[in-house]
Protein backbone atom coordinates (compact mmCIF):
# COMPACT_ATOMS: atom_id res chain seq x y z
CA UNK A 1 0.00 0.00 0.00
CA UNK A 2 1.43 3.60 -0.86
CA UNK A 3 2.56 5.19 1.50
CA UNK A 4 0.89 8.99 2.21
CA UNK A 5 1.17 12.49 4.19
CA UNK A 6 4.57 13.51 2.36
CA UNK A 7 3.20 16.96 3.38
CA UNK A 8 3.42 15.75 7.22
CA UNK A 9 6.43 14.09 7.18
CA UNK A 10 8.28 17.04 5.24
CA UNK A 11 6.48 19.15 8.05
CA UNK A 12 8.00 16.99 11.32
CA UNK A 13 11.74 16.53 8.80
CA UNK A 14 12.10 19.95 8.94
CA UNK A 15 11.50 20.32 12.63
CA UNK A 16 14.14 18.01 13.56
CA UNK A 17 16.57 19.66 10.71
CA UNK A 18 15.68 23.15 12.83
CA UNK A 19 16.55 21.48 16.27
CA UNK A 20 19.72 20.13 14.76
CA UNK A 21 20.87 23.41 13.54
CA UNK A 22 19.93 25.20 17.06
CA UNK A 23 22.14 22.29 18.52
CA UNK A 24 25.10 23.78 16.07
CA UNK A 25 23.91 27.47 17.22
CA UNK A 26 24.66 26.77 20.72
CA UNK A 27 27.32 24.43 20.55
CA UNK A 28 29.22 27.64 18.22
CA UNK A 29 27.75 30.18 21.13
CA UNK A 30 29.72 27.66 24.17
CA UNK A 31 33.27 27.43 21.56
CA UNK A 32 33.08 31.13 21.25
CA UNK A 33 31.87 31.76 25.09
CA UNK A 34 35.27 29.65 25.92
CA UNK A 35 37.32 31.52 23.77
CA UNK A 36 36.25 34.81 25.32
CA UNK A 37 36.62 33.78 28.64
CA UNK A 38 40.51 32.22 27.90
CA UNK A 39 41.70 35.18 26.07
CA UNK A 40 39.93 37.81 27.92
CA UNK A 41 38.24 39.26 24.20
CA UNK A 42 35.77 41.61 24.83
CA UNK A 43 34.39 41.75 21.58
CA UNK A 44 33.35 37.58 21.13
CA UNK A 45 32.03 38.19 24.43
CA UNK A 46 29.72 40.97 23.14
CA UNK A 47 29.05 38.81 20.13
CA UNK A 48 27.93 35.83 22.08
CA UNK A 49 25.93 37.66 24.43
CA UNK A 50 23.87 39.37 21.27
CA UNK A 51 24.08 35.97 19.77
CA UNK A 52 21.27 34.31 22.42
CA UNK A 53 18.80 36.52 21.57
CA UNK A 54 18.92 34.82 17.50
CA UNK A 55 18.76 31.29 19.63
CA UNK A 56 15.72 32.67 21.47
CA UNK A 57 13.83 33.49 18.70
CA UNK A 58 15.05 30.74 16.77
CA UNK A 59 13.99 28.54 19.45
CA UNK A 60 10.28 30.38 19.64
CA UNK A 61 9.85 29.52 15.81
CA UNK A 62 10.18 26.00 16.48
CA UNK A 63 7.15 26.01 19.00
CA UNK A 64 5.24 27.96 17.08
CA UNK A 65 5.55 25.51 13.83
CA UNK A 66 5.26 22.50 16.40
CA UNK A 67 1.85 23.64 17.93
CA UNK A 68 0.58 24.57 14.48
CA UNK A 69 1.67 20.81 13.19
CA UNK A 70 -0.44 19.32 16.60
CA UNK A 71 -3.03 21.82 15.86
CA UNK A 72 -3.68 21.03 11.98
CA UNK A 73 -2.06 16.92 12.19
CA UNK A 74 -3.52 15.59 14.91
CA UNK A 75 -0.15 13.58 15.16
CA UNK A 76 -0.71 10.60 17.57
CA UNK A 77 2.11 7.45 18.28
CA UNK A 78 5.57 8.13 17.30
CA UNK A 79 4.46 11.28 15.39
CA UNK A 80 2.99 12.91 18.77
CA UNK A 81 6.28 11.83 20.92
CA UNK A 82 8.46 13.02 18.28
CA UNK A 83 6.42 16.96 18.57
CA UNK A 84 6.77 17.07 21.76
CA UNK A 85 9.70 15.57 22.05
CA UNK A 86 11.22 18.27 20.00
CA UNK A 87 9.19 21.08 22.23
CA UNK A 88 11.33 20.18 25.25
CA UNK A 89 14.33 19.40 23.64
CA UNK A 90 13.94 23.09 21.90
CA UNK A 91 13.85 24.42 25.57
CA UNK A 92 17.11 22.47 26.22
CA UNK A 93 18.66 23.94 23.47
CA UNK A 94 17.84 27.52 24.65
CA UNK A 95 18.64 26.71 28.22
CA UNK A 96 21.92 25.86 27.07
CA UNK A 97 22.74 28.64 24.79
CA UNK A 98 21.36 30.72 28.25
CA UNK A 99 24.66 28.78 30.01
CA UNK A 100 26.80 30.44 27.65
CA UNK A 101 25.72 33.56 27.42
CA UNK A 102 26.20 33.21 30.96
CA UNK A 103 29.98 32.15 30.56
CA UNK A 104 30.91 35.45 27.83
CA UNK A 105 28.81 37.76 30.42
CA UNK A 106 32.06 36.35 33.39
CA UNK A 107 34.28 37.21 30.81
CA UNK A 108 32.91 40.53 29.87
CA UNK A 109 32.34 41.60 33.54
CA UNK A 110 35.52 40.60 34.14
CA UNK A 111 37.31 42.54 30.95
CA UNK A 112 40.31 43.44 30.77
CA UNK A 113 41.39 41.36 33.82
CA UNK A 114 41.48 37.43 33.02
CA UNK A 115 38.36 35.73 35.20
CA UNK A 116 40.56 32.28 34.62
CA UNK A 117 43.83 31.96 36.55
CA UNK A 118 46.64 30.70 34.61
CA UNK A 119 46.60 27.42 36.58
CA UNK A 120 43.23 26.63 35.56
CA UNK A 121 43.16 27.49 32.32
CA UNK A 122 44.22 23.80 31.15
CA UNK A 123 40.92 22.72 33.30
CA UNK A 124 38.51 25.52 31.72
CA UNK A 125 40.47 24.82 28.39
CA UNK A 126 38.87 20.97 28.90
CA UNK A 127 35.76 21.90 29.80
CA UNK A 128 34.65 23.92 26.86
CA UNK A 129 35.79 21.41 24.78
CA UNK A 130 34.34 18.44 26.53
CA UNK A 131 30.98 20.66 26.26
CA UNK A 132 31.30 21.81 22.72
CA UNK A 133 31.97 17.20 21.94
CA UNK A 134 28.73 16.62 23.98
CA UNK A 135 26.61 19.20 22.13
CA UNK A 136 27.77 18.19 18.57
CA UNK A 137 27.54 14.61 19.28
CA UNK A 138 24.24 15.60 20.39
CA UNK A 139 23.24 16.88 17.32
CA UNK A 140 23.87 13.75 15.27
CA UNK A 141 22.08 12.20 17.90
CA UNK A 142 18.91 14.06 17.13
CA UNK A 143 19.22 13.96 13.22
CA UNK A 144 20.24 10.03 12.85
CA UNK A 145 18.32 9.34 16.63
CA UNK A 146 21.09 6.39 16.95
CA UNK A 147 19.40 5.01 20.12
CA UNK A 148 23.41 3.68 21.13
CA UNK A 149 25.08 7.29 20.53
CA UNK A 150 22.06 8.67 23.05
CA UNK A 151 23.46 6.58 25.66
CA UNK A 152 27.15 7.05 24.90
CA UNK A 153 26.05 10.93 25.25
CA UNK A 154 25.20 9.90 28.78
CA UNK A 155 29.08 8.48 29.29
CA UNK A 156 30.04 11.78 27.58
CA UNK A 157 28.80 13.45 30.26
CA UNK A 158 31.13 11.78 33.25
CA UNK A 159 34.31 13.46 31.75
CA UNK A 160 32.84 16.71 32.29
CA UNK A 161 31.37 16.08 35.63
CA UNK A 162 35.16 15.09 36.48
CA UNK A 163 36.58 18.00 35.52
CA UNK A 164 33.80 20.13 37.42
CA UNK A 165 35.27 17.80 40.55
CA UNK A 166 38.23 18.82 39.88
CA UNK A 167 37.89 22.16 39.51
CA UNK A 168 35.71 22.32 42.99
CA UNK A 169 38.85 20.71 44.64
CA UNK A 170 41.21 23.50 43.98
CA UNK A 171 38.68 26.04 44.72
CA UNK A 172 38.63 24.68 48.41
CA UNK A 173 41.96 24.08 48.37
CA UNK A 174 43.36 25.90 51.90
CA UNK A 175 46.02 27.74 49.63
CA UNK A 176 43.75 29.47 47.41
CA UNK A 177 45.50 32.35 46.09
CA UNK A 178 43.15 34.50 43.70
CA UNK A 179 40.65 35.97 46.11
CA UNK A 180 36.66 34.70 46.82
CA UNK A 181 35.84 36.85 43.38
CA UNK A 182 37.69 34.57 41.34
CA UNK A 183 36.85 31.56 43.77
CA UNK A 184 32.70 32.82 43.20
CA UNK A 185 33.54 33.11 38.92
CA UNK A 186 35.21 29.81 39.11
CA UNK A 187 32.23 28.42 40.83
CA UNK A 188 29.63 29.88 38.38
CA UNK A 189 32.14 28.72 35.57
CA UNK A 190 31.89 24.95 36.74
CA UNK A 191 28.86 24.99 36.76
CA UNK A 192 27.46 26.09 33.91
CA UNK A 193 29.51 24.00 32.08
CA UNK A 194 27.98 21.12 33.75
CA UNK A 195 25.02 22.00 33.47
CA UNK A 196 25.05 22.94 29.63
CA UNK A 197 26.45 19.46 29.64
CA UNK A 198 23.49 17.91 31.52
CA UNK A 199 20.71 19.41 29.20
CA UNK A 200 23.06 17.63 26.34
CA UNK A 201 22.18 14.23 27.94
CA UNK A 202 18.32 15.55 28.76
CA UNK A 203 18.03 15.78 25.13
CA UNK A 204 19.59 11.99 23.95
CA UNK A 205 17.54 10.63 26.53
CA UNK A 206 14.46 12.38 25.01
CA UNK A 207 15.52 11.11 21.49
CA UNK A 208 16.38 7.54 23.21
CA UNK A 209 12.59 8.08 24.75
CA UNK A 210 11.30 9.29 21.10
CA UNK A 211 12.62 6.38 19.16
CA UNK A 212 11.69 3.47 21.76
CA UNK A 213 8.65 4.78 23.94
CA UNK A 214 10.57 3.68 26.83
CA UNK A 215 12.72 6.04 29.12
CA UNK A 216 16.32 5.37 29.11
CA UNK A 217 17.22 3.01 32.60
CA UNK B 1 16.83 3.02 42.39
CA UNK B 2 13.47 1.42 41.97
CA UNK B 3 10.77 3.78 42.88
CA UNK B 4 7.21 1.99 44.16
CA UNK B 5 6.00 3.79 40.89
CA UNK B 6 7.91 1.63 38.97
CA UNK B 7 7.26 -1.68 41.04
CA UNK B 8 3.53 -0.93 40.41
CA UNK B 9 4.56 -0.71 36.71
CA UNK B 10 5.98 -3.94 36.66
CA UNK B 11 3.23 -5.85 38.54
CA UNK B 12 1.22 -4.13 36.20
CA UNK B 13 3.21 -5.67 33.31
CA UNK B 14 3.47 -8.74 34.77
CA UNK B 15 -0.35 -9.33 35.49
CA UNK B 16 -1.22 -8.26 32.13
CA UNK B 17 -1.37 -10.83 29.41
CA UNK B 18 -0.95 -8.36 26.42
CA UNK B 19 -3.21 -9.12 23.66
CA UNK B 20 -6.15 -10.16 25.68
CA UNK B 21 -8.92 -7.05 26.37
CA UNK B 22 -10.47 -9.34 29.41
CA UNK B 23 -7.34 -9.69 31.31
CA UNK B 24 -6.45 -6.23 30.64
CA UNK B 25 -10.07 -5.31 31.67
CA UNK B 26 -9.18 -7.06 35.01
CA UNK B 27 -6.63 -4.28 36.08
CA UNK B 28 -9.87 -1.55 36.47
CA UNK B 29 -12.16 -2.69 38.43
CA UNK B 30 -15.31 -0.32 37.36
CA UNK B 31 -14.91 -2.64 33.90
CA UNK B 32 -14.47 -6.37 35.39
CA UNK B 33 -16.58 -8.68 33.73
CA UNK B 34 -19.41 -10.52 35.35
CA UNK B 35 -19.62 -8.63 38.16
CA UNK B 36 -22.48 -6.46 36.53
CA UNK B 37 -26.28 -7.46 35.03
CA UNK B 38 -24.71 -6.97 31.68
CA UNK B 39 -23.07 -10.16 31.38
CA UNK B 40 -19.56 -11.54 31.21
CA UNK B 41 -19.37 -10.28 27.82
CA UNK B 42 -18.53 -11.60 24.60
CA UNK B 43 -15.51 -13.63 22.84
CA UNK B 44 -14.85 -14.45 19.43
CA UNK B 45 -12.70 -17.59 18.58
CA UNK B 46 -10.65 -18.07 15.54
CA UNK B 47 -13.61 -16.38 13.26
CA UNK B 48 -13.25 -16.68 9.48
CA UNK B 49 -15.76 -15.58 6.96
CA UNK B 50 -16.30 -15.76 2.82
CA UNK B 51 -17.74 -14.72 0.41
CA UNK B 52 -18.76 -17.40 -1.93
CA UNK B 53 -14.63 -18.45 -2.39
CA UNK B 54 -13.89 -15.31 -1.15
CA UNK B 55 -11.36 -15.66 1.99
CA UNK B 56 -12.51 -12.06 3.81
CA UNK B 57 -11.33 -12.66 7.32
CA UNK B 58 -9.15 -15.11 9.11
CA UNK B 59 -8.86 -16.13 12.49
CA UNK B 60 -10.21 -13.63 14.55
CA UNK B 61 -9.64 -13.93 18.33
CA UNK B 62 -10.93 -11.17 20.71
CA UNK B 63 -12.23 -10.56 23.78
CA UNK B 64 -15.19 -8.14 24.75
CA UNK B 65 -15.57 -7.37 28.35
CA UNK B 66 -18.69 -6.23 29.69
CA UNK B 67 -19.15 -2.69 29.75
CA UNK B 68 -16.15 -1.30 27.41
CA UNK B 69 -16.32 -0.01 24.12
CA UNK B 70 -14.03 -1.75 21.70
CA UNK B 71 -13.33 0.40 18.51
CA UNK B 72 -12.15 -1.90 15.48
CA UNK B 73 -10.15 0.45 13.03
CA UNK B 74 -8.19 -0.33 9.69
CA UNK B 75 -8.52 0.83 6.08
CA UNK B 76 -11.85 -0.50 3.69
CA UNK B 77 -11.83 -3.85 2.89
CA UNK B 78 -10.01 -5.24 5.58
CA UNK B 79 -13.11 -7.48 7.36
CA UNK B 80 -14.03 -4.88 10.17
CA UNK B 81 -17.72 -4.75 9.07
CA UNK B 82 -17.96 -8.46 8.12
CA UNK B 83 -16.80 -9.33 11.79
CA UNK B 84 -19.45 -7.42 13.44
CA UNK B 85 -22.04 -8.72 11.09
CA UNK B 86 -20.54 -12.58 11.79
CA UNK B 87 -21.44 -11.52 15.67
CA UNK B 88 -25.10 -11.34 15.64
CA UNK B 89 -25.14 -13.34 12.70
CA UNK B 90 -26.21 -10.83 9.76
CA UNK B 91 -23.26 -11.87 7.67
CA UNK B 92 -25.63 -15.34 7.14
CA UNK B 93 -28.07 -13.06 5.36
CA UNK B 94 -25.82 -12.58 2.26
CA UNK B 95 -26.08 -15.71 -0.53
CA UNK B 96 -22.48 -17.47 -0.14
CA UNK B 97 -21.27 -16.11 2.57
CA UNK B 98 -19.58 -18.59 5.78
CA UNK B 99 -18.14 -18.83 8.11
CA UNK B 100 -16.67 -20.70 10.75
CA UNK B 101 -15.28 -20.50 14.39
CA UNK B 102 -17.11 -19.69 18.04
CA UNK B 103 -18.77 -16.22 18.42
CA UNK B 104 -19.89 -16.93 22.63
CA UNK B 105 -22.18 -14.35 24.54
CA UNK B 106 -22.06 -14.68 28.21
CA UNK B 107 -19.95 -18.41 27.20
CA UNK B 108 -22.24 -19.89 24.65
CA UNK B 109 -21.68 -20.10 21.31
CA UNK B 110 -24.32 -18.12 19.19
CA UNK B 111 -23.86 -20.50 15.92
CA UNK B 112 -24.72 -23.36 18.33
CA UNK B 113 -27.50 -25.67 16.33
CA UNK B 114 -30.97 -24.81 17.76
CA UNK B 115 -29.82 -21.26 18.46
CA UNK B 116 -32.31 -18.69 18.03
CA UNK B 117 -31.52 -16.12 15.52
CA UNK B 118 -34.12 -13.66 16.41
CA UNK B 119 -33.12 -13.63 20.24
CA UNK B 120 -29.80 -13.72 19.56
CA UNK B 121 -30.08 -10.24 17.48
CA UNK B 122 -32.29 -9.17 20.59
CA UNK B 123 -29.12 -9.26 23.07
CA UNK B 124 -26.77 -8.19 20.21
CA UNK B 125 -28.11 -5.21 18.64
CA UNK B 126 -26.80 -3.06 15.60
CA UNK B 127 -26.81 0.30 14.48
CA UNK B 128 -25.95 0.94 11.05
CA UNK B 129 -23.83 3.99 9.05
CA UNK B 130 -26.86 5.18 7.31
CA UNK B 131 -29.79 6.40 10.05
CA UNK B 132 -32.40 3.83 8.58
CA UNK B 133 -35.90 4.93 11.30
CA UNK B 134 -38.56 3.32 9.70
CA UNK B 135 -40.31 6.69 8.03
CA UNK B 136 -43.57 6.52 8.05
CA UNK B 137 -43.64 5.02 11.80
CA UNK B 138 -43.73 7.78 14.74
CA UNK B 139 -40.74 8.64 16.91
CA UNK B 140 -42.31 6.59 19.42
CA UNK B 141 -43.75 3.71 17.35
CA UNK B 142 -40.21 3.71 16.27
CA UNK B 143 -38.23 3.05 19.79
CA UNK B 144 -40.69 0.24 20.44
CA UNK B 145 -40.68 -1.36 17.00
CA UNK B 146 -38.53 -3.96 17.96
CA UNK B 147 -40.81 -5.02 20.95
CA UNK B 148 -43.76 -5.56 18.64
CA UNK B 149 -41.85 -7.58 16.33
CA UNK B 150 -40.13 -9.90 18.47
CA UNK B 151 -43.37 -10.14 20.48
CA UNK B 152 -41.91 -8.89 23.62
CA UNK B 153 -44.95 -7.10 26.37
CA UNK B 154 -44.02 -4.55 28.59
CA UNK B 155 -46.23 -3.28 31.45
CA UNK B 156 -45.50 0.53 30.64
CA UNK B 157 -44.47 1.64 27.10
CA UNK B 158 -44.30 5.04 28.47
CA UNK B 159 -41.75 4.56 30.80
CA UNK B 160 -39.63 2.55 28.38
CA UNK B 161 -39.98 4.89 25.44
CA UNK B 162 -38.49 8.03 27.54
CA UNK B 163 -35.51 5.34 29.34
CA UNK B 164 -34.67 4.46 25.78
CA UNK B 165 -35.27 8.26 24.55
CA UNK B 166 -33.29 9.35 27.26
CA UNK B 167 -30.02 7.35 27.00
CA UNK B 168 -29.47 7.83 23.57
CA UNK B 169 -29.50 11.79 24.46
CA UNK B 170 -32.44 12.42 22.52
CA UNK B 171 -35.35 12.82 25.04
CA UNK B 172 -34.91 16.45 25.45
CA UNK B 173 -35.25 17.30 21.97
CA UNK B 174 -38.37 14.93 20.83
CA UNK B 175 -40.51 15.03 23.94
CA UNK B 176 -42.92 17.28 22.71
CA UNK B 177 -43.44 15.55 19.59
CA UNK B 178 -43.58 11.86 20.08
CA UNK B 179 -46.10 11.45 17.15
CA UNK B 180 -44.27 12.78 14.60
CA UNK B 181 -42.59 11.04 11.63
CA UNK B 182 -39.17 9.29 11.95
CA UNK B 183 -38.18 10.54 8.80
CA UNK B 184 -38.81 14.50 10.03
CA UNK B 185 -36.04 14.20 12.12
CA UNK B 186 -32.21 15.00 11.42
CA UNK B 187 -29.67 13.06 10.37
CA UNK B 188 -28.17 12.89 13.60
CA UNK B 189 -31.38 12.86 16.07
CA UNK B 190 -32.27 10.21 13.43
CA UNK B 191 -29.42 8.34 14.28
CA UNK B 192 -30.31 8.42 17.67
CA UNK B 193 -33.51 7.27 17.07
CA UNK B 194 -31.96 4.33 15.78
CA UNK B 195 -29.78 3.87 19.03
CA UNK B 196 -33.25 3.92 20.98
CA UNK B 197 -35.01 1.92 18.66
CA UNK B 198 -31.82 -0.71 19.82
CA UNK B 199 -31.85 -0.11 23.23
CA UNK B 200 -35.59 -0.70 23.49
CA UNK B 201 -34.95 -4.57 23.43
CA UNK B 202 -32.51 -4.11 26.12
CA UNK B 203 -29.24 -6.22 24.37
CA UNK B 204 -25.97 -6.56 26.23
CA UNK B 205 -23.95 -5.81 23.82
CA UNK B 206 -24.17 -2.87 20.95
CA UNK B 207 -22.72 -3.27 17.34
CA UNK B 208 -22.22 -0.05 15.72
CA UNK B 209 -21.18 0.29 12.43
CA UNK B 210 -19.65 3.44 11.14
CA UNK B 211 -22.30 5.32 13.25
CA UNK B 212 -21.31 8.92 12.36
CA UNK B 213 -20.12 8.84 9.08
CA UNK B 214 -22.97 10.48 7.65
CA UNK B 215 -23.30 12.99 10.56
CA UNK B 216 -21.93 16.42 11.50
CA UNK B 217 -19.28 16.96 13.63
CA UNK B 218 -21.83 18.37 16.40
CA UNK B 219 -24.16 15.00 16.06
CA UNK B 220 -20.97 12.76 16.33
CA UNK B 221 -19.91 14.46 19.63
CA UNK B 222 -23.51 13.78 20.99
CA UNK B 223 -23.64 10.29 19.50
CA UNK B 224 -20.34 9.63 20.65
CA UNK B 225 -21.27 10.90 24.97
CA UNK B 226 -23.99 8.31 24.27
CA UNK B 227 -21.56 5.69 23.65
CA UNK B 228 -19.74 6.83 26.61
CA UNK B 229 -22.88 6.72 28.86
CA UNK B 230 -24.44 3.09 27.32
CA UNK B 231 -20.78 1.47 27.83
CA UNK B 232 -21.90 1.55 31.86
CA UNK B 233 -24.67 -0.74 31.37
CA UNK B 234 -23.51 -2.62 28.07
CA UNK B 235 -20.58 -3.75 26.04
CA UNK B 236 -19.90 -1.57 22.21
CA UNK B 237 -17.77 -2.72 19.56
CA UNK B 238 -17.85 0.67 16.68
CA UNK B 239 -16.33 0.27 13.24
CA UNK B 240 -14.93 3.50 12.70
CA UNK B 241 -13.00 5.04 10.12
CA UNK B 242 -12.26 8.20 12.57
CA UNK B 243 -9.30 8.50 14.21
CA UNK B 244 -9.71 10.98 16.20
CA UNK B 245 -13.38 9.11 17.34
CA UNK B 246 -11.68 5.47 18.29
CA UNK B 247 -9.27 7.98 20.64
CA UNK B 248 -12.31 10.00 22.18
CA UNK B 249 -14.42 7.14 22.87
CA UNK B 250 -12.84 3.46 23.35
CA UNK B 251 -11.52 1.88 26.08
CA UNK B 252 -9.40 -0.55 23.51
CA UNK B 253 -8.98 -0.42 20.29
CA UNK B 254 -8.17 -3.70 17.21
CA UNK B 255 -6.54 -3.06 13.96
CA UNK B 256 -7.23 -5.23 11.43
CA UNK B 257 -6.03 -5.02 8.03
CA UNK B 258 -5.62 -7.26 4.78
CA UNK B 259 -2.21 -7.36 2.79
CA UNK B 260 -4.46 -8.63 -0.22
CA UNK B 261 -5.59 -12.05 1.63
CA UNK B 262 -8.03 -11.99 4.31
CA UNK B 263 -8.31 -9.72 6.71
CA UNK B 264 -6.38 -10.16 9.69
CA UNK B 265 -6.35 -8.63 13.15
CA UNK B 266 -2.84 -7.27 13.64
CA UNK B 267 -2.95 -5.70 17.05
CA UNK B 268 -5.39 -5.23 20.10
CA UNK B 269 -4.54 -2.83 23.22
CA UNK B 270 -5.80 -0.32 25.40
CA UNK B 271 -6.66 2.30 23.03
CA UNK B 272 -4.51 4.72 24.79
CA UNK B 273 -1.61 2.38 23.81
CA UNK B 274 -2.40 2.04 20.77
CA UNK B 275 -2.52 5.91 19.72
CA UNK B 276 0.68 6.50 21.62
CA UNK B 277 3.20 3.57 21.83
CA UNK B 278 1.61 0.63 19.45
CA UNK B 279 3.70 -2.15 19.13
CA UNK B 280 3.29 -3.28 15.25
CA UNK B 281 4.73 -1.13 12.70
CA UNK B 282 1.71 -1.72 10.19
CA UNK B 283 -0.49 -0.35 13.58
CA UNK B 284 2.11 2.60 13.92
CA UNK B 285 1.81 3.03 10.04
CA UNK B 286 -2.06 3.52 10.04
CA UNK B 287 -2.93 5.24 12.99
CA UNK B 288 -0.19 8.20 12.15
CA UNK B 289 -2.10 8.43 8.32
CA UNK B 290 1.05 6.82 6.60
CA UNK B 291 -1.56 4.54 4.45
CA UNK B 292 -4.97 3.12 4.48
Amino acid sequence: MALIRSVFQDELDSVSQSLVDLTSMVSHSMSQATKAILNCDLNLAQEVIASDERIDEYQHDIDARIIDIIARQQPVASDLRALVTALRMGSDLERMGDLAHHVAKIARLRHPNAAVPAELVQTITEMGLAAVKITDKTGVVIATRDTDMALEVERDDDEIDNLHRQLIGILIEPNWKYGIETAIDLTLLGRYYERYADHAVSISRRVYFLVTGKYAS
Amino acid sequence: MTTSHENEKEKMQTSVKPNSLASVAQANPAKVPGTRAMGTGLETRGVHAWFGKHHALSDISLDFAAGTVTALIGPSGCGKSTFIRTINRMHEFIPGAAMAGEVLLDGKDVYAPGTDVTKIRLQIGMVFQKPNPFPSMTIGENVLSGLKLAQIKVDNKDDLLEECLERAGLWSEVKDRLGAHGGSLSGGQQQRLCIARALAVRPQVLLMDEPCSALDPGSTLRIEETIRHLSDTMTIIIVTHNMQQAARVSDYTAFFLSDGGPGQMIEVAPTSEIFSRPQDQRTENYVTGRFG
